[in-house]
């Protein structure tokens, strides 16, 4: 499904990603992990072309997004989830509104978007707080909402960038439960994480980086080896 | 059916969006984001839409009077004429057919040099002696500007003893129109500035209050053209709304400027107030949704 070739991406006088190559399978689940600062994302952000690569090729689906034109990368983007540390919610619109936000700007039926919203709601055990407001509910349920909008579109893809860094270890677990539960439906998950207890506990494909170069790349691996 | 007519509706097939309701429900949206946005601008949109009425009632007022002075201009160029005078053995006749060929001439009269005599000697006591006038031609033509070039032309025709016209009125008549004209390109300029100024302004502040959304939402792949589009029919609603509240001043101005022509027995100018307006509005919404578009092309980076 991804095919990352030859990657070099430079910011200035540094290398942020150097000669990076990786395959990844439809329907896998994907911890990148690594210390801050070695590139894990700019790795993400590559993926959904919030970045472009110095060199080399990023293959989604057939398609190298690295020659995509600007006007097509909304249509890239909606064919993926993305889930940020930082949630991205808008303050003043409801869990509802949240979730509901892309797909209304596609023109789907209001009853098309009731069964998608609430589908993806209960997927993160949040059906009971459609109403509540971003700012009423705990870390772990804003990163559940942003989970939500990023698989409402049905999605074959979901990047999460440091999913549970704001979050405290039980929050951290519901999180991850919720990825492992929406791969286990066949969407592929990459992760990117420096949360050794859950790549521990989850034991997934785990690639590692460092100095922006992928050191490790271990099927059911744990954070250290 | 002919060929070319099942080519017709191929064509016309292809203008219609396969689901015309996923459209409609998208124009719906981009509406309300549009009314959202205006919302959330709160108590600056009066300030706005005040400064944008006060601009183009300023235009408004300003295009009007210009088309009340034109039509007086008109209307004094249409009385000017040249007194053409026939040398004494000249026909009239053959002279006036040769006049009425030339290039912006309206219409000639002959004022024969007997008639001439008569309204002298009616006006003045005159001795009993011989008729010392020409036979006189007066020459009508079409418009105020172009009475110079049918003097010129006039001098040329055979049997033209001398001639004259109010030179002084049509060059300050001239001029009028001149002034009018330059007037209403200057204050167009005028408002394009300020309505571009004011619009690009407020857009600008609109992003900025807006920016996290916009990352947020250009991020989750929401096209460029939906986040643009309510921004750009804000500053269009901004100008709509402008001329919509410039129209009761308007009104004012429009209804003394008719007092003004009735009082000089002057028709007023056809569909002078549905010319303004129209183009107030026209105006308005363009400079509104040209300032909108300005302000999104510099600081808005999708």
């Amino acid at each position: 499904m991804i095919q990352l070739r030859s990657i070099t991406k430079k910011y200035k006088n540094s290398y942020a990603l150097k000669n990076v190559n990786l395959d990844i399978l439809s329907g896998e689940f994907v911890f990148v992990t690594g210390a801050s600062g070695a590139g894990k994302s700019t790795l993400m952000k590559l993926l959904y072309k919030e970045e472009i690569p110095t060199s080399g090729t990023v293959m989604i689906g057939g398609i190298n997004i690295a020659n995509l034109p600007s006007e097509k990368v909304p249509n890239l983007r909606r064919c993926m989830g993305i889930v940020f540390q930082d949630y991205k919610l808008l303050q003043n619109q409801s869990v509802y509104d949240n979730v509901a936000y892309v797909i209304r700007t596609l023109g789907i039926s209001t009853k098309e978007i009731n069964a998608r919203v609430l589908g993806a709601l209960k997927v993160v055990g949040l059906s009971d707080k459609i109403k509540a407001k971003p700012t009423e509910l705990s870390g772990g349920e804003q990163q559940r909402v942003s989970i939500a909008r990023a698989i409402v579109n049905g999605p074959p893809l979901l990047i999460a960038d440091e999913p549970t860094g704001n979050l405290d270890p039980k929050n951290s677990m519901e999180v991850m439960q919720i990825l492992d539960q929406i791969n286990q439906r066949g969407i592929t998950v990459i992760v990117s994480t420096h949360d050794s207890a859950m790549v521990d506990y989850f034991r997934k494909r785990v690639i590692t980086l460092e100095g922006g170069e992928v050191v490790r790349d271990i099927q059911a691996g744990t954070y250290e080896q | 059916m002919s060929s070319s007519k099942q080519n017709i509706k191929k064509k016309v097939k292809q203008h219609i969006p396969k689901d015309w309701l996923t459209e409609l429900r998208i124009v719906y949206r981009i509406t309300m984001e549009t009314f959202n946005d205006i919302k959330r601008t709160g108590i600056v949109n009066i300030v706005i839409i005040t400064t944008m009425a006060a601009i183009l009632t300023i235009f408004g007022a300003l295009f009007r009077t210009g088309l009340t002075v034109s039509s007086f201009a008109h209307e004094l160029g249409s009385v000017l004429e040249i007194s053409v005078y026939l040398k004494q053995n000249a026909d009239p006749r053959d002279a006036s057919q040769q006049i009425n060929r030339l290039e912006h001439v309206q219409r000639v009269k002959i004022i024969p040099k007997e008639s001439s005599w008569k309204d002298l000697k009616r006006e003045i006591d005159i001795p009993d002696i011989e008729n010392p006038l020409p036979d006189t031609l007066h020459v009508k033509v079409d418009k105020a500007e172009n009475i110079n070039s049918v003097f010129a032309n006039i001098k040329k025709v055979h049997g033209v003893a001398d001639m004259n016209y109010a030179a002084e009125l049509a060059k300050k008549i001239q001029f009028l129109n001149q002034v009018v004209n330059t007037t209403t390109v200057f204050v167009v300029i005028i408002v394009a500035i300020l309505t571009i100024t004011i619009i690009n302004n407020t857009i600008q502040l609109v992003i900025q209050s807006r920016k996290e959304e916009i990352e947020i939402m250009r991020l989750m792949g929401v096209s460029n053209w939906y986040i643009k589009i309510p921004l750009i029919m804000q500053g269009a609603l901004y100008g709509f709304l402008g001329a919509t509240f410039a129209l009761i001043p308007l009104n004012f101005v429009e209804n003394t400027l008719n007092n003004v022509h009735k009082f000089f027995l002057i028709p007023s100018p056809l569909f002078a107030g549905n010319i303004v307006v129209t183009t107030m509005f026209f105006l308005g919404i363009l400079f509104g949704a040209g300032g909108s578009f300005l302000s999104i092309k510099k600081h808005l980076q999708v």
